[in-house]
């Protein structure tokens, strides 16, 4: 069977980083004036090349793309002929509009995996269009890389692609992670969940047989978690839960019926909603009336971050107050795959000191069942 | 009103999902052997090197153990007429637990019908609602089935890291009533041996139960193959020793060895051991007579680790990697799985039996061969075997 593959290069990503722009969004002249020399095309050929290398038979693989080096110049580079190009863009340099409507193109053909070549900024303009409705794999080439559709490298991409087209990858939610330019060149560093796309993830495996084992969707594996947050929330019937931003946790509240803020934090008490995307202010206030409380949280993005990023709206305070001992993490093994290694940084040195003193979490990974899990801070 | 029947087709997902598993090929092709299972077997019609049965020191086919369940046959007839607990328990049953204890040095011992009877049957029962299991993350599939039974906790910690151990009991030792700590003995895949001395100074650190499921290590490590507690020279410290007489005891049948209190609980509540009948007097005669043969003859496990020495040497000088193993468990580390599929049907067809293991019971690049040693091998059955893992891994330049 044929699988369509949709290739998109941003060709100017990651020009910035070089110059030391920290993005190119919106920058782009200032990058080429500093001498910025392109990333992507580069990038996304030596993804291709690889590929060829390790894939012996791509004959069943059906390229759809756009013209120059959006994507056409590269497949011929590398020599693949079985492709259709579907947009050209008009001007000399291609913008944010050029990537958008390549989707809006693509999604009038049944495409099986986008692969796409760029940054953060890329992705998030690509989801805005895409959504969820085809899994995404990122050819890592920006300034910057959070969210998780991206393979570490270009080979590592490559092998995924591999991967998936021999049925051995699944498809799993993937966060799209979105930083502020503007505010990252002035030096802070703020991520937020701009969304949850679909990307390709390690199947789960369940033992079934002596020698058998059967590969566990990321949805049976979220039912789990949905289950082992339900019998939680039974436990602890005097307790509130917060019920943090990011995919997994959505998905369990909407198991649940609890109708949940996918960006943001809302407020759970007796498996109803009592504050709905609130904010730090609003917590301190709950905590008024709910002193006894629990986060209930999973990593956000490539980088594993629980706390720190995303989820300012849990300030060195509200932590305090809670204790961190009431902190649940919850994480599907195919995260923990991507995100050995989970990471705070709250801001306040004393709160980081004592989750560094830690230096482990226990994380759930399925009904009842939990691993450790190392945790790293900023600080340290 | 009549209500609408959905007329099933009550049998149908029974070919589908064979045909699945067929379609995927991972359906088991189960492989006849027409000799007993011996060093040379006959399987498929083939006569081959045998290097994947559990036979570790050949007791199957050692005279005594023939004899010994011939005269059980003889004087207790050929099946026991009833579980356990009612009437099945015959005199040879408690012969065999109290010379089990004896040669365990353990306070008692108890047989369950099979191995995975007795980890599914005992595991429920120690742990509960509010208790926690902690347990290796490659234990044995038995095992984590008998973990599913409960309505315990289960945490996972890093195969034989006692770091990430000692992390969770910490962790675990406010929340939980009883920590229960589960790992294999030998760990069937790579070989190599959970630190039991470790575990069991944790365990008690914390006050946690240790259990061992040493399927592999029975009759193999230790003085004279008294399994894991004698390895380390801690007989009786570990609070539920876990064994099976199916590998190198050469016959069938679970146990559990330990102190009277343990075998008095274990008794009164596994529901397998329960409700399964008990083993023909046949089966305990010969259980019976390996645990002799094992006092006595002590030239059957000095035979299988010089043979698992030997090989092992041989194999490393040859350029093949073993990863880990320190038993007569030795992988030949592979990487790709078609490879490793394509070297063990080859060395089929060159008359030496041994079994990939690929992807997802080993890591995606670890696809393997894995030999396991028989005491019954002579230096020129290895040699043979040698020669064809030498010719056949150059010719799939895995060497």
């Amino acid at each position: 069977m044929t699988v369509q593959i949709g290739f998109l290069v941003n060709p100017i990503a990651g020009m910035g980083g070089r110059v030391g722009l920290k993005g190119t969004d919106g920058v782009l002249k200032k990058a080429i004036m500093l001498g910025a020399k392109t990333v992507a095309p580069q990038k996304a050929e030596e993804m291709l090349r690889e590929f060829c290398a390790i894939s012996s038979n791509h004959d069943d693989l059906h390229w759809i793309t756009c013209g120059g080096d959006m994507g056409n110049s590269e497949l011929e580079a590398v020599g693949i002929k079985n492709k259709q190009v579907i947009y050209s863009p008009s001007g000399n340099t291609t913008s944010a509009d050029d990537t958008k409507n390549v989707c809006k193109k693509l999604l009038e053909h049944h495409i099986d995996l986008l692969i796409f070549c760029g940054g953060d900024g890329t992705a998030r303009d690509i989801f805005t269009i895409i959504d969820k409705k085809i899994p995404l794999l990122g050819i890592p080439a920006g300034v910057k890389m959070h969210s998780g559709v991206f393979g570490i490298n270009t080979i590592a991409t490559a092998k995924m692609l591999h991967e998936f087209i021999n049925k051995r990858l699944t498809i799993g939610d993937a966060e799209i992670i979105d930083l502020d330019e503007e505010l990252y060149r002035k030096g802070e560093w703020q991520i937020r969940l701009f969304g949850a796309g679909k990307g390709i993830v390690e199947p789960t495996y369940i033992q079934v047989g002596k020698a058998y084992f059967e590969s566990v969707s990321d949805e049976e594996v979220k039912d789990e978690l949905a289950e082992h947050i339900n019998d939680e929330l039974e436990k602890y019937p005097d307790w509130l839960f917060l019920f943090c931003s990011g995919g997994t946790i959505d998905y369990i509240a909407k198991k649940l019926n609890i109708q949940h803020t996918l960006l943001g934090i809302d407020a759970i008490y007796q498996k109803q909603l009592v504050g709905r995307d609130v904010n730090e202010e609003q917590i301190l206030t709950l905590l008024k009336k709910y002193p006894k409380m629990k986060i209930l949280l999973s990593p956000i993005g490539a980088q594993g971050f629980i706390l720190g990023r995303g989820n300012l709206q849990l300030s060195p305070l509200v932590i305090n107050k809670i204790g961190i001992d009431n902190i649940i993490v919850v994480a599907t093994p195919s995260k923990l795959m991507h995100t050995p290694v989970l990471r705070v940084d709250t801001g306040d040195k004393k709160l980081d000191h004592l989750f560094a003193s830690q230096g482990y979490l226990m994380v759930v990974i399925g009904y009842r069942l939990s691993r450790v899990v190392k945790l790293q801070t900023n600080s340290f | 009103m009549m209500t609408q029947i959905t007329k099933r087709n009550a049998n149908k997902f029974l070919k589908d999902e064979y045909d699945d598993l067929v379609k995927n090929h991972l359906e088991w092709n189960i492989r006849i052997l027409e000799s007993g299972s011996k060093p040379h077997s006959i399987v498929n019609g083939k006569e081959v090197i045998m290097m994947c049965s559990n036979n570790y020191l050949n007791l199957s086919n050692h005279p005594r153990l023939i004899k010994g369940a011939i005269e059980a046959a003889k004087k207790y007839g050929a099946g026991s007429g009833s579980v356990r607990g009612i009437a099945g328990t015959l005199k040879i049953h408690t012969e065999v637990e109290k010379r089990l204890a004896k040669f365990k040095r353990t306070e008692s011992s108890l047989i369950y019908q099979t191995g995975f009877a007795a980890n599914s049957g005992l595991i429920p029962q120690l742990v509960g609602e509010g208790d926690i299991v902690i347990s290796d993350e490659l234990n044995h599939g038995s095992i984590i089935d008998g973990v599913r039974l409960t309505k315990a906790d289960r945490a996972i910690f890093k195969h034989r890291d006692m770091g990430d151990l000692e992390r969770v009991l910490k962790d675990s030792d406010k929340k939980y009533r009883r920590i229960l700590i589960i790992t294999d003995g030998v760990f069937s895949m790579d070989g190599d041996i959970a630190p039991m001395d470790k575990i069991v100074k944790l365990a008690n650190e914390f006050g946690a139960m240790t259990y061992v499921d040493d399927a592999h290590g029975e009759g193999v490590i230790g003085e004279d193959g008294r399994g894991i507690g004698a390895h380390f020279h801690i007989e009786g410290k570990i609070d539920v020793e876990m064994g099976t007489f199916s590998k190198a005891f050469g016959v069938v049948g679970g146990l559990i060895a330990g102190s009277q209190d343990l075998v008095n609980f274990a008794y009164n509540k596994s529901r397998t051991w329960l409700l399964s009948g008990s083993h023909p007097p046949a089966v305990s005669g010969a259980q019976l007579a390996a645990i002799d043969v094992l006092e006595t003859e002590p030239e059957h496990v000095k035979r299988l680790w010089d043979n698992t020495k030997y090989f092992k040497k041989e194999l490393n000088s040859l350029g093949f990697n073993t990863g880990a193993s320190e038993t007569p468990i030795t992988p030949v580390i592979v990487g790709d799985p078609g490879k490793a599929k394509e070297l063990s049907n080859r060395l089929y067809d060159e008359g030496v039996f041994a079994l990939p293991i690929v992807f997802p019971m080993v890591a995606r690049d670890k696809a393997r061969i894995r030999t396991m040693m028989n005491a019954g091998l002579t230096p020129k059955d290895l040699d043979f075997a040698l020669d064809k893992f030498e010719k056949l891994g150059k010719q799939l330049s895995i060497i």
